[in-house]
């Protein structure tokens, strides 16, 4: 059984009561598409390039395409006291203008080699603001539908429960 | 006059349940089914079932903030946010901390509902039979008052609403956790199933077992009767199952008393008082407020369930004056309000299990393993009366690992995305006694926006639990430890009275009217057609998961309710 068929099993299972929205949310569109920012936009593409080199592009698609700076940014903005919030983009700032200092360009100019050097730097630098980061980052990631679907596995409605199966060649860590 | 009679009499129902969780849902079921006209009051919101659960199917990526509070929610329930129950995925279905006003002599977690269901949507499921080491604990250690009931009195009752709820697990033989009618256990993981060999090997007397909970592994007639299905193993059960394949009052006995025609639901409904009439020597009925038009109804009935939850229920009772109790309703014993209690808990210890890396699972079990109690049973004597239950498990390490390293790349992200190791942790639950000077009560001025006095909470751990909770961490490493586990280390994070959400006591069960709130019927000893069957009529509080007592001694204090209705006696 697929996903598709097991969420109409659900909806059928249900007599057909889904309200609309949470109906298209079950079939795997994103109805929670960004929020309204009051960071720059040039703050947020920062975020991304940051949260692409901590989980970059492999196999399976980065931070970026999983537009995990969205997430960073809705959590930085309602979930963290402003201390906070001016604290962690104050961190984000000074990677860019140690970028500047280091390579004479921004970090968002950077080559992939030179990035990953600031991100290290960072690691030692500016040790709260990389733990943060990776943390929001890997969040972020692992819980989008590119994350959970791409780099993880996805079984939103297993069905059943087995306590013990072997391991599958190349098999990926559930998403849940 | 005439217009007057009939008013009344638009609003008389045979039975007035208070309340709509676990124990309240049970009393409606068994009340209309035996022939009532059933009035159930429930001061939370409307939830209804499938349709309300509104997180339940959401993807991940649907959350806003992957299960994180915002900084308002925080603020807005600064007493519920301390722990995890209260999260973005549950947040409708608490009340906030602003409407739920209480004072804390001392640190007191009290989660309330606000919702049709109570606390059996978002309850931990497990579920466990007392035994008669625990009815007769009180009397043979001389603590509190002697439950006027032994194991089998309730056995039956046990049996009953076992089969209706739905319970899986694995009958084990042991005196201290009775057996009941279960569906088949779920299953171990591969690490769970070799701990489990080398504990019971290595310490006589110690089992490990499958927990018992009120999922449905198989969905049997008494389920599909009222539209549950099976299992689906997504573990989200908390955010409201879709499937209704645990057990709540929205898939279990609401539908089944909702089938008889004859019972009324009435949300929004905050009952501020029981009325009592001095000449019947019996409670009239009750006065509600509306939670939302503030406007006052009251509603009269012959039998009265109180089942708004234990500290609810009292808070109730206590405010419920008249001549004839001017210290709260059927409280002759002054006990209304003592000898509170909760499990102790949050103290254990984990490791890491070497091996098993090609073995993996399939589905998310909405369950743990369980320990039963071995302590103070048999041979085995404590410094300490009582004892405690372990629940845990092992898992496989996923994406979350390594979020606190400074690793990142390309690299990182190839390990994280294939599965971890395994680990294993065992976390106690801990019997409180029963203490007198453990209580709640009602503070003189301060009201809530209901006009109800808000409740002070004057409650704490002592000497007793806190020596339990050194052999709840010890023998936790122990035997993770003798099992094979590496790098096994003990933890407490502190527990504090409430965050268990078992809240017991404050209107005990006992035989003499003198020392106790109601009897061995959950009869207020005073007031003969008043029953309080949820947690506040526990006369001690055992190790295990209190939740499936009370199904069972609402299932038996409604049989006993009807039949003295039908002899005349209420």
């Amino acid at each position: 059984m697929n996903r598709r068929e097991a969420v109409q099993r659900v909806a059928l299972m249900m007599g057909g009561v889904l309200a609309a929205p949470l109906m298209a949310g079950v079939m795997g569109q994103i109805t929670n598409t960004g929020e309204s920012l009051n960071i720059t936009a040039q703050q947020e593409a920062l975020l991304a390039e940051v949260a692409d080199i901590i989980i970059p592009t492999t196999d399976s698609p980065g931070a970026k395409a999983a537009g995990a700076e969205k997430f960073i940014v809705r959590v930085m903005r309602d979930c963290y006291k402003k201390e906070d919030q001016e604290k962690f983009y104050a961190g984000l700032a000074k990677l860019d203008t140690d970028s500047q200092a280091k390579f004479g360009k921004g970090f968002v100019d950077l080559d992939v080699a030179q990035k990953n050097e600031m991100v290290k730097l960072s690691t030692v630098n500016d040790k709260p603001f990389f733990q943060r980061m990776k943390e929001l980052t890997v969040t972020g990631y692992f819980t989008s539908e590119i994350g959970a679907t791409k780099a993880l596995e996805y079984l939103p409605i297993p069905g059943k429960f087995v306590g013990c199966v072997p391991l599958k060649p190349n098999q990926k860590a559930w998403a849940l | 006059m005439n217009f007057n009679i009939d008013a009344i009499k638009a609003m008389t129902y045979d039975a007035i349940v208070i309340g709509s969780g676990i124990s309240g849902g049970f009393a409606a079921k068994e009340l209309t089914e035996k022939g009532l006209r059933v009035l159930m009051l429930e001061k939370g919101k409307q939830l209804e079932h499938v349709t309300g659960y509104e997180n339940a199917m959401k993807d991940p990526w649907e959350t806003k903030y992957n299960g994180r509070l915002t900084i308002e929610q925080k603020e807005s329930h600064s007493k519920l946010s301390r722990d995890y129950p209260y999260n973005e995925m549950t947040e409708k279905y608490w009340m906030n901390d602003n409407d739920s006003l209480y004072k804390e002599e001392k640190r007191f977690d009290w989660y309330r509902p606000n919702i049709v269901g109570g606390k059996s949507i978002m309850w931990g499921r497990q579920s466990y039979r007392l035994s008669d080491i625990d009815f007769e604990a009180n009397a043979k250690e001389g603590i509190a008052v002697d439950w006027p009931i032994r194991y089998k009195d309730v056995a039956p009752w046990y049996s009953y609403v076992e089969k209706i709820a739905g319970i899986s697990g694995e009958k084990l033989g042991l005196p201290q956790l009775p057996d009941g009618e279960f569906l088949p256990a779920m299953e171990m993981y591969c690490v769970e199933k070799e701990v489990k060999q080398r504990i019971e090997k290595n310490f006589p007397g110690r089992n490990l077992t499958m927990g018992r909970v009120a999922n449905l592994s198989a969905a049997e007639k008494a389920h599909t009767n009222v539209g549950r299905g099976a299992c689906q193993y997504r573990n989200k059960c908390s955010l409201g199952c879709p499937y209704g394949a645990y057990f709540s009052t929205q898939s279990c006995t609401l539908p089944y008393a909702a089938k008889t025609g004859r019972l009324t639901l009435r949300p929004d409904s905050v009952v501020t008082e029981i009325m009592y009439d001095n000449n019947k020597q019996k409670a009239t009925g009750v006065r509600v407020r509306d939670a939302v038009t503030m406007q006052d109804r009251e509603y009269f009935a012959k039998i009265i369930f109180v089942c708004g939850s234990a500290l609810g229920s009292t808070a109730l009772m206590l405010n419920s004056v008249s001549t004839r109790f001017p210290n709260g309703l059927g409280n002759d014993s002054e006990q209304l309000g003592h000898n509170l209690m909760d499990h102790h808990f949050r103290t254990g210890a984990s490791g890491q299990w070497e091996g098993d890396l090609d073995k993996y699972y399939i589905g998310r079990r909405a369950n743990g393993i369980y320990v039963p109690r071995y302590r103070n049973i048999g041979n085995d004597k404590r410094d300490y009366l009582r004892g405690f239950g372990y629940q845990g498990g092992a898992s496989r390490e996923g994406w979350q690992r390594n979020v606190a390293e400074l690793s990142f790349g390309a690299d990182y992200k190839n390990e994280v995305t294939k599965p971890g190791n395994w680990t294993m942790g065992l976390g106690g639950f801990g019997e409180t006694l029963p203490y007198y000077e453990n209580k709640m009560y009602l503070h003189k001025t301060e009201k809530d926006k209901w006009g109800m006095p808000i409740v002070v909470f004057d409650a704490e751990l002592k000497e007793n639990e806190k020596k339990m909770r050194i052999d709840m961490a010890n023998d936790a490493k122990e035997m993770l430890e003798m099992a094979g586990l590496k790098n096994v280390k003990t933890n407490d994070r502190g527990s504090f009275l409430g965050m268990a959400i078992h809240e017991m006591g404050t209107a005990r069960m006992g035989r003499d009217p003198k020392t106790s709130v109601v009897n061995g019927n959950n009869q207020v000893h005073a007031v003969k057609n008043v029953f309080m069957t949820d947690g506040a009529c526990m006369t001690s509080a055992s190790c295990v998961n209190p939740s499936l007592t009370y199904m069972a001694l609402t299932a038996r204090a409604a049989d006993f309710a009807v039949k003295e209705a039908k002899k005349l006696n209420l």
